[in-house]
């Protein structure tokens, strides 16, 4: 099973200001998949991909948002533990720093 | 034929050259149409001043925007710092936009844009406005050079031109380019000679391709 599976808080950088989302991965039949909700709205994540590196679990995966403006966004993290680090674009827009912890429920 | 009318979006932080400059090519052009034209000044929020992005101009809104009165709806862009950290409170041109994008303009502009008898024409920051609101995806547009590359990123085949001419909506670069735009308008639905005639007066000519898309012909 997955490293990310499991309910994360990610916080990243956009040209408008942080912004947090709550993010979901699930496996299902050795499948993941995962959804993101933040800013009254709620997504799914497409192109999940998960590699084995030698600082942890690198994840990738792309994602719609409309809120709080239109964007279509790629994300690339490494999961340790209980905390993610990684980096989020747009585009061709530059990198922006994503951090994100384990929600314990 | 009745009067058109050419309505300018007024938002809080908008910029003072993308209203005023294409608001003059446009009187001027229907002064030459023997007044084809009522060229407004509007707000979401009706009649009252609007802050533009510099401290020292205000402009007053003298209706409310009407999305269904056939002729032009024209968005501009806001002025700002370019620069900034919006988590201190930096009221940068993103996040002016993000917030006219996020406004009670932009449903009534969406239903502009459904519209056929009403082009919208949005440059400098205000076609990224659109695009930040999610009613241009796949559509062909420009915008600011420097907001080209968040124009693509919202999912709008984002083309670096001073117009780009995709059907019921027309889009410009950055600042001067919405005299381009409101004269390109003018060239055409009313004729070069009107166009040239405003271009003489104004003693400033449109410069650079303008790119059309290919559209199928109207059934």
């Amino acid at each position: 099973m997955s490293a990310i599976t499991g309910t994360w808080l990610l916080r990243m950088k956009t040209p408008v200001g942080t912004i947090e989302a709550e993010y979901r991965f699930e496996e299902d039949d050795g499948v993941l998949c995962g959804s993101a909700r933040g800013n009254g709205e709620t997504t799914p994540l497409t192109d999940i991909a998960v590699t084995d590196g030698a600082e942890g679990e690198r994840v990738t995966w792309r994602q719609r948002i409309t809120r709080p403006l239109r964007l279509n966004l790629e994300y690339d993290v490494i999961v340790t533990g209980d905390t993610l680090v990684g980096e989020s674009r747009a585009g061709r827009l530059p990198r922006s720093r994503v951090t994100g912890e384990r929600a314990h429920a | 034929m009745p009067q058109l009318r050419a309505q300018f979006v007024l938002f809080d932080g908008f910029d003072p050259l993308d209203v005023i400059a294409p608001f003059e090519a446009l009187v001027a052009g229907s002064d030459v149409l023997a007044g084809a034209l009522s060229v407004e000044l509007v707000s979401a929020a009706g009649p009252g001043p609007v802050q533009s992005g510099l401290p020292q101009i205000a402009l007053t809104a003298t209706a409310a925007l009407d999305p269904h009165a056939p002729g032009y709806i024209l968005v501009p862009g806001a002025v700002g710092p370019v620069d900034g950290d919006p988590d201190a409170g930096d009221e940068t041109i993103p996040v002016l936009l993000a917030r006219f994008a996020a406004s009670e303009a932009m449903p009534l502009i969406a239903r502009a844009l459904d519209d056929s008898e009403v082009t919208v024409a949005a440059y400098c920051g205000g076609s990224l406005a659109l695009a930040m609101a999610d009613l241009i995806e796949g559509r062909t547009a420009t915008t600011h050079v420097l907001g080209i590359d968040m124009l693509d990123a919202t999912g709008v085949n984002a083309v670096r031109a001073r117009v780009v001419d995709d059907g019921d909506l027309i889009s410009g670069g950055g600042v001067t380019s919405g005299l381009d735009v409101a004269l390109y308008l003018l060239e055409r639905d009313f004729g070069s000679t009107t166009a040239h005639a405003v271009e003489e007066l104004f003693e400033y000519e449109r410069r650079g391709v303008t790119v059309r898309t290919e559209r199928p012909a109207a059934a």
